[in-house]
């Protein structure tokens, strides 16, 4: 999935798969970091966005 | 090519008259040059329509899914594939297929004839590697390894896998051809260029959805793109559509496309869809070894877990 | 607004990822506000229509996690 979605021109960091225990809420929370920064840094989705509907 | 012809004729008229099938499915001339059409044959007095010939591009597999009766089916290489799949999908069951194999040398572009061509296209003949085209105009003659279907170009299994009988020796498969190289120049484009590439590639799109009927593997019995509630693709052009339409088609084939064309052939606009299905069949040759429809023993790659599976895009 | 903020759905194992945000929520631990959470009932239910409708919707990255 991530693959194709990257061979359509997708940024690589805007699809995460993680494995994460019920127990590791430390894992859960560093995860979470890692995925917003590296989100910031793309900056805002433009690519696979479905534009509002303009009214005619 | 015509020994084909008398070879599936005999065959088709052997297996009715004793019974061993119900029907042949094959291809029969179509109305239009290039543009054969698959017919089927109940009686052993009409196997004469059928013909074998360089435009049997379209993928007789689709045709099984879910039949009941016992069925000879003709199949070149990416067909006998296709039933393979249709089989390890328990669409139809083995002992049901009488397999009529034909070595296939592949199959002749109609795009890239018509566009070569001056003036209407009134016959398409051919013999001995060369295609004579005739127009109003002119006769012109082609090489045949000109004008093959892309994906027939570089095709690596032109021998039926499967098969109970076979109307010709096997021919000598290609060795020298790179299937990915489409693919390969893709992946050396950045993420900027592969968006605008395939805005491009799928600008044309009309969504007639011609590529999922042709297509051997779309047999859901209610497609995604039907799907009101929720709503997955919305129906439109709008380029999002489009985008997640291909997209999810490509996906729903990944692992079982035998890259025989199908869609590609069957589009209206011309849409190279194959970039994308190819793209998934090279990743799950090098991530897990697997090629599409090759054995009815092993289980797809998506379908099985094996230990050793590559899981570096996991956190 | 002054700041651009990413929104990031995420969809959550119901007895992996979801406990383990469940538990630092028990345990008061800090995260980002970004991520939106969707309880799967397991990694298995996840498709791919589902990362491609939450884009298509405007979010900005998706995050499976079982």
């Amino acid at each position: 999935m991530k693959n194709l979605l990257e061979h359509m021109g997708m940024e690589p960091d805007r699809l995460h798969f993680s494995w994460i225990s019920s127990a590791e809420s430390t894992k859960f929370v560093a995860v979470v970091n890692q995925i917003t920064a590296k989100v910031k840094a793309l900056g805002p989705n433009q690519r696979f966005v479905k534009k509002a509907a303009k009214v005619a | 090519m015509s020994t084909y012809t008398d070879k599936i004729r005999e065959t088709a008229q052997r297996l009715l008259k004793e019974c061993k099938v119900e029907m042949v499915i094959g291809f029969r001339k179509g109305s239009q040059p290039m543009m054969n059409e698959p017919c089927v044959v109940r009686s052993p007095e009409e196997v004469d329509q059928l013909i074998w010939d360089s435009n049997c591009g379209i993928n007789l597999a689709n045709y099984l899914t879910n039949r009941k009766e016992k069925i000879g089916i003709v199949a070149k290489g990416c067909d006998s594939r296709n039933i393979v799949t249709h089989i390890v999908e328990n669409k139809i069951a083995r002992e049901q297929l009488v397999i009529i194999g034909v070595p296939c040398l592949g199959m002749i572009d109609k795009r890239k004839i018509a566009a070569a061509a001056d003036g209407e296209i009134l016959s398409v003949t051919e013999a001995d590697g060369q295609v004579m085209v005739k127009t109003a105009q002119a006769t012109q003659t082609f090489a045949k390894s000109d004008v093959l279907q892309g994906n027939c170009s570089v095709c690596t299994h032109r021998n039926p896998v499967i098969h109970d009988e076979m109307i010709a020796e096997p021919v000598p498969e290609q060795t020298d051809v790179d299937p990915y190289a489409d693919v390969a120049e893709i992946d050396a484009m950045t993420p900027e260029q592969r968006h605008a590439f395939f805005e491009e590639l799928l600008a044309p799109c009309i969504r007639c959805y011609a590529c999922r009927n042709a297509c051997p593997l779309c047999y859901c019995p209610t497609c995604f793109v039907d799907e009101s509630k929720p709503q997955w693709v919305g129906k439109g052009q709008d380029p999002a559509d489009v985008r997640t339409f291909h997209f999810l088609r490509a996906y729903h084939c990944a692992g079982r496309c035998t890259d025989c064309g199908a869609c590609q052939r069957a589009c209206p606009v011309g849409i190279n869809m194959r970039l994308l299905t190819k793209k998934l069949n090279k990743d799950c040759l090098e991530l897990y070894g697997w090629e599409a429809g090759l054995s009815t023993e092993t289980r797809p790659a998506l379908d099985d877990y094996q230990p050793n599976d590559p899981e570096n895009f996991i956190h | 607004m002054s700041e651009w903020e990413p929104k990031i759905v995420s969809f959550l194992c119901n007895w992996c990822s979801y406990g383990a945000a469940d538990l630092a929520g028990v345990s008061r631990m800090e995260y980002p506000p970004n991520i939106r959470v969707v309880r799967i009932p397991c990694t298995g239910r996840m498709s791919p229509k589902f990362a491609l409708a939450a884009l298509r919707e405007g979010a900005d990255a998706v995050w499976v996690s079982g």
